[in-house]
């Protein structure tokens, strides 16, 4: 049976992680016996008291808890130190830009090699070595001084036009470093270098065509998202901002010869538009309050403001609103989200890459980073308040919405997108509930896993001819060359699901926590909400595990150019394969042969799943090692106000906290699971029946179509935006071509004609009266010149 | 004369520390007449090397500048703006090599046809390149030589070696009557201009007795504490400043731009668009440092002055934007943006020497890259062997030359000033200029001008990357020669890439905007705090 297959798989790289573990997290402080029994009891099933117990014995915490929800007392925040030794760290940005010019020149001259993908990997993998090494020669200094690092790198802007405050405007290309930039470049570089190595051999069926171009957009956009995260002020993040929008849309619209993959990198850069344009304005608004937008100087303002008299009014409280506008544009939330599941015309890759593991995280990154807005001392009690709730409830909004719309999607591409939609709605509503650790766990652990989802969904369509639609697919477990990618997915969807003690459950259950604990009535509704939504996840992920991986096996090929999910249609013909005639031992339609996934795949697919294993490894070991690791990134930098959980001693219904959402929070997976098992894997006809059931009644009709067409924004927005759009485009046309056209262009027109006429003796257009007509004006400035003299103006 | 002997011992004992630093014009003077000899060799190879001779040359000057003109031989010299000079040789030169390759190929392409395929014998006197090549690098010289002036007389035959050169351009660059029509209209009102210099030089020669610019500025400096600057020198100075809008195309003495452009080669009209307003600008600055700004004891342009140049500067880049909006000829649309450019780089002027001389000379380089990014792609393509020149010729053409396109539209953003590209930095900082000199009116004129001149600006991005191709526009293709196109191309990417070093370039233009070194050293250290 597949699934204890998968099990069984789980559970020995799960044991093999711990040795690794062993062997890595070998520190002068921690004794090794804990950890590697804290692992074990892991893969034994057995962590639940050491994960408790891990969180009771940390009671340093404890205080955060009794605070107000938005009021984080007196800010304080350690400035930063200067240091050139870290120049080096230029390196890591230069590197991929390297890649850009040279992958570009290979585009431009249209060469065809393989150098492009090359070149991409080195680099990647040389800024992944660079973050390594900062993490290791700059991370024990921030974690014992709590001193963020700044590195110039290059003078770009700075502007003076008085010697006051508010006279000056700089914004130098240089690096900030502290825990939460640390972490994201650490990630970012990591899975960049993997998912490179993936698309290497993934994008080959297109070595004729845009090899170079695809390699030199995906560089373009890690040089930007690294500019993003290591910027030291809000400038050059929009900088990285603006840069990982247009790669974004460039590889989005890669497929440019299919119009739906035009439109939808259209409509994401649109979309993400109105959320840069939130950034744009918060940029101005800081800079009027607090005239400078570096964030050293910055967040010292902030903290040396008093809380008592919030001066600034409005242009103050707006900036967290607009903060969150950008998040909701990058991160697609709340009313922006609907770019997102059109991103998927991209290739794989880039989905894995750009639209769920890194770029669309750059939002939540923004959220951590500008923390401190979200306070009674930068805003105001009032307006501090609803800020951080008006971000919950779009989280929490967003992750509910995102997880309906997953259940009634037939393409696993698609599911995929939609739960990426919802995870970022748990980041950003742990956020808004007021963790940002919980937040930030989330993205890292998520990160891993969603790669992984993605790259297995990739390469089941890399294999079976672009087909994304489940229902056309089936055993695939039994496939020759398929079982290591379905085990993997078994893996990514056992995470996505929050099965109890993965990664993601230990991170997405700090959200919860510090949800169901607050004190705020409207907190603790988010966090039951995120509960069932967390019910839901566990049913659509298997719900496309076992519709692809049990059952009889069935394969029906994507077309080479498919009609209704072009994305990512590879030129997988049968024929175009004999050189793969050996994996196409079995079945399927008339003479396809599944390609399997070669060695390079194979190889990134699993070091993704050991990654997400271990993304858990900071919970798993924060018992023996006295600390969360992701938690002192989060306690070293501008989140640190949210740093905790915020559930010591809290109680959930009466309860001790942990125990209780272990409790709850399993249950509803399980539930869920268990839903997906009888409908999609034991009795699929009893899952086909209920959903014909639905759809041919007329009050539950709604259930499944609605969810099949995501609730209809997509016509909402067409509707109350698009069409009066059209018209007003009408009306403009029909203005232009009669009213300008017709009579104000005759007019201005006729104008110039006019003037000629009554100049004509000057413009014959001979020198001789260019000559005449310079003079006069020559005597006309003289004249006045002397008529200003006469009546006595001049000194 | 007895007044006279002082000044003429000084400029003597002055000559020693003066031929070092114009080494690299010399150089360049080397490089203009092996231009012209080999451009008459019998040898085709030869004859096709004369362009790469030019950009050698350009390049030794480079490099013999960077070698020569340091901080002490500068103030040796007694210049009045020490590192004027090596900003505005460096823009020469680099902005020189990219004219140079953008000009590769249109010279002589009908007789040297008529050689390749032995239709014809080569005859020295039909051919032209020689000259071409000789002349571009003797008015990038005259150019240079601009800032060594210390008097009149320098400052008078270095501009007029600036202008002749160009004259001739017009006229040889096509072959065409157009271009002869050009060349006579441009030489002619050239003439009168450079007449009208002079009589604001002769007044104020009367109105001190003296040429040497030191020497006019210390008698201005007395004139201004007893009761005022003659109205003798008012007029003297007037008169100057108007001569020299001839060559900036600034009313009232821009006229002949459109024409002028339209008649000559496409490259040709990119190297008139900008060399003749570097010499404007420089000539200017010079001209107003000495006995302008300084001449109050206060920093500010004697008022007639002051209000005549605002008056100027308001309505070139009103006139020069309106009349771009209703071009259909895309050269006759750039001669009126490079007037309203030369309305944008006056408010500079206008806004003093410490505030504004680095904006306008930050402003001269960034208009200077975009502009050849522009004009070259125009001249990096033609339509069935003609030059292009209707706007509706450039309709599709990222099908046809992608790259041309590209490197066209990304120089209008850059004159438009949208902000990732350099041209948006050029603005910046004349709009902080104006800003800091409280001349609020001013900017309000130049961002509304701003907003128009995007109008027109567009249409060279809408009409390639936008509009479909039309029959008319079969016959566009990219010309001959790879080097126009390549030199678009780089200019395009310097639009890109200089933005990453604003800051540096703006040292540089604030070093070379400076009086005296002493000022300069303060403020170098109040921006490295």
């Amino acid at each position: 049976m597949g699934g204890t297959e998968g099990m069984s798989t789980v559970a020995i790289i799960a044991l093999a992680s711990a040795f690794v573990t062993h062997a890595t997290a070998h520190t002068p402080t921690a004794s090794m016996e804990p950890a590697l029994f804290t692992t074990l009891a892991l893969a034994l099933g057995d962590g639940a008291h050491a994960v408790v117990d891990g969180h009771a014995a940390d009671a340093a915490h404890a205080a955060h808890a009794a605070s107000g929800y938005a009021d984080v007392g007196p800010l304080h925040f350690v400035k930063a130190v200067a240091n050139t030794d870290f120049a080096w760290l230029k390196w890591m940005l230069l590197a991929p830009l390297v890649s850009v010019v040279l992958c570009g020149a290979l585009a431009m001259f249209k060469v065809k090699s393989r150098m492009p993908a090359v070149f991409t990997v080195a680099a990647f993998g040389l800024s992944t070595a660079m973050a390594i090494a900062l993490y290791f020669q700059f991370g024990p200094t921030l974690f014992e001084t709590h001193a963020p690092l700044t590195v110039p790198f290059m003078d770009w802007l700075s502007l003076s036009w008085g010697p006051a405050p508010f006279q000056s405007f700089t914004a130098n290309l240089g690096f900030y470093i502290d825990g939460i930039s640390m972490l994201w470049m650490l990630f970012v570089t990591v899975l960049a270098t993997l998912i490179a190595l993936y698309a290497s051999e993934y994008m080959e069926s297109d070595l004729k065509a845009g090899y170079a171009r695809f390699f030199f957009a995906v560089s373009l956009f890690v040089a930007s998202m690294l500019i993003l995260v290591m910027s030291d002020n809000l400038v050059g993040l929009y900088l990285g901002w603006e840069g990982v929008g247009l790669c974004s849309y460039m590889l989005i619209g890669y497929y440019a010869t299919q119009p739906g993959a035009t439109a939808a990198a259209k409509k994401a850069f649109i979309m993400n538009r109105i959320g840069d344009l939130g950034l744009a304005l918060a940029i101005f608004l800081i800079w009027t309050n607090y005239g400078t937008v570096q964030y050293d100087s910055l967040f010292q303002a902030i903290a040396t403001t008093g809380s008592e008299a919030v001066q600034g009014g409005w242009s103050k409280a707006a900036i967290p609103f607009l903060l969150l506008l950008a998040v909701c544009g990058k991160s697609a939330q709340g009313p922006l989200f609907t770019w997102l599941p059109d991103a998927m015309w991209g290739p794989t890759p880039v989905s894995a890459l750009i639209h769920a593991a890194t770029m669309v995280t750059a939002g939540i990154y923004l959220l951590a980073r500008m923390a401190p807005f979200y306070t009674v001392q930068a805003i105001g009690g009032e307006w501090a308040e609803t800020a951080l709730l008006t971000v919950g409830w779009i989280g929490c909004f967003t992750a509910f919405i995102g997880a309906t719309i997953a259940c009634g999607q037939f393409d696993y591409k698609r599911v995929f997108a939609y739960s990426t939609i919802s995870s970022l709605g748990y980041m950003v509503m742990g956020l808004g509930v007021g963790t940002a650790f919980g937040g930030v766990y989330y993205v890292f652990t998520h990160a891993w896993f969603k790669a992984l989802l993605f790259l297995t969904a990739g390469a089941v369509m890399h294999g079976m001819a672009g087909q994304v639609d489940f229902r056309k697919l089936g055993g695939l477990l039994k496939v020759p060359g398929f079982r290591l990618t379905m085990i993997c997915m078994l893996l990514g969807c056992l995470w996505l699901a929050t099965a109890p003690f993965s990664a993601a459950a230990e991170s997405k259950d700090i959200i919860l926590l510090t949800a169901l604990t607050s004190d705020v009535q409207q907190v603790r509704w988010m966090g039951w909400i995120g509960v069932l939504t967390a019910g839901i996840t566990a049913y659509y992920a298997f719900r496309v595990w076992f519709r692809l991986a049990l059952g009889p096996v069935k394969i029906e090929p994507g077309a080479d150019q498919h009609a209704d999910h072009g994305h990512d249609d590879h030129a997988h013909a049968a024929d175009a394969h004999s050189t793969h005639k050996t994996d196409a031992a079995s079945h399927g339609g008339s003479g396809f042969h599944p390609h399997a996934p070669g060695l390079r795949i194979s190889l990134v697919l699993t070091l993704l799943a050991i990654g997400s294993v271990l993304a858990g490894l900071p919970s798993y070991l924060e018992h023996s090692q006295g600390f969360n690791w992701i938690q002192r990134f989060v306690e070293n930098s501008t989140a640190k106000i949210r740093a905790g959980d915020g559930a010591e001693h809290a109680l959930i219904l009466g309860r001790d906290a942990h125990s209780t959402l272990f409790i709850i929070a399993t249950s509803v997976v399980v539930a869920g699971f268990l839903l997906a098992w009888i409908l999609h894997a034991k009795n699929r006809a009893l899952g086909d029946r209920m959903r014909a059931f639905m759809l041919n009644t007329t009050g539950l009709k709604w259930i499944p179509l609605g969810s099949e067409h995501g609730w209809y924004v997509d016509q909402f927005y067409n509707a109350i935006i698009g069409v009066p759009a059209w018209l007003g485009a009408q009306l403009l046309a029909f203005t232009d071509r009669f009213v300008i056209d017709g009579v104000v262009v005759a007019a201005v027109g006729r104008f110039p004609g006019f003037v000629a006429r009554v100049f004509q003796p000057l413009y014959t257009g001979t020198v001789q009266s260019y000559a005449l007509t310079m003079a006069g004006g020559i005597g006309l400035i003289v004249a006045w010149v002397v008529w200003v003299w006469l009546s006595g103006g001049a000194s | 004369m007895n007044t006279m002997t002082p000044a003429i011992l000084a400029a003597t004992t002055n000559l020693g520390p003066k031929f070092m630093l114009i080494v690299p014009e010399a150089v360049l003077f080397v490089g203009a007449v092996l231009c012209a000899v080999m451009g008459l060799s019998h040898v085709r190879a030869f004859r096709a090397l004369v362009p790469w001779v030019a950009v050698v040359a350009l390049i030794a000057t480079f490099a013999t500048m960077l070698k020569v003109w340091t901080p002490e031989a500068a103030t040796a010299a007694q210049l009045p703006m020490p590192m004027l000079g090596k900003y505005i040789i460096a823009l020469l030169c680099v902005v020189g090599v990219g004219h140079v390759l953008a000009s590769i190929g249109s010279v002589d392409r009908a007789v040297e046809r008529q050689v390749a395929s032995g239709t014809g014998a080569f005859d020295p006197v039909r051919v032209i390149q020689g000259e071409f090549y000789a002349f571009i690098l003797l008015s990038l010289c005259g150019g240079m030589l601009l800032c060594h002036a210390t008097d009149l007389v320098w400052l008078f035959l270095a501009f007029e070696l600036c202008s002749l050169p160009t004259y001739v351009l017009v006229a040889i660059g096509r072959g065409a009557d157009r271009s002869m029509e050009a060349a006579i209209k441009y030489f002619f009102l050239g003439a009168m201009s450079t007449a009208t210099l002079l009589l604001g030089f002769a007044f104020l020669y009367g109105a001190t007795g003296t040429l040497e610019l030191s020497a006019m500025r210390e008698s201005f400096q007395m004139q201004a504490q007893t009761g005022g600057i003659g109205s003798v020198a008012i007029v003297g100075m007037l008169l100057a400043v108007i001569g020299i809008c001839f060559k900036l195309a600034a009313v009232p003495m821009h006229f002949y731009a459109p024409d002028v452009y339209e008649g000559a080669s496409s490259p040709v009209a990119a190297f008139i668009s900008f060399v003749p307003k570097v010499q404007g600008f420089v000539t200017l600055i010079v001209l107003l440092g000495t006995v302008g700004w300084s001449a109050n004891g206060d920093s500010s342009i004697p008022p007639v002055i002051a209000a005549v140049l605002w008056m100027i500067a308001v309505l070139t880049m009103t006139l020069g934007n309106i009349g771009a909006l209703l071009q259909r000829s895309a050269k006759r649309m750039l001669a009126y943006s490079s007037i309203a450019n030369s309305g944008y780089m006056l408010v500079g002027i206008l806004a003093g020497p410490t505030i504004g001389i680095d904006a306008t000379l930050l402003y001269l380089l960034t208009y200077g890259v975009a502009n050849l990014a522009t004009f070259g792609s125009l001249a990096a393509i033609e339509r069935n062997g003609h030059e292009v020149d209707s706007i509706d010729d450039l309709a599709g053409l990222r099908v046809r030359a992608p790259m041309v396109a590209a490197a066209l539209a990304i120089g209008a953003l850059s004159l438009t000033g949208i902000p990732p590209l350099l041209g948006f930095w050029g603005k910046l900082d004349l709009f902080v200029a104006s800003a800091e000199s409280h001349q609020r009116t001013l900017l309000v004129i130049m961002a509304l001008n701003s907003g128009v001149a995007a109008f027109y600006y567009l249409r060279l991005v809408a009409m390639p990357f936008v509009q479909e191709a039309t029959p008319r526009t079969q016959g566009v293709s990219p010309v001959p020669s790879v080097w126009p196109r390549l030199s678009a191309l780089i200019f395009a990417a310097g639009c890109i890439a200089l933005p990453f070093f604003a800051n540096q370039l703006k040292g540089e233009a604030a070093a070379a905007a400076r009086t005296d070194l002493d000022k300069q050293a303060t403020v170098a250290q109040s921006v490295e705090k």
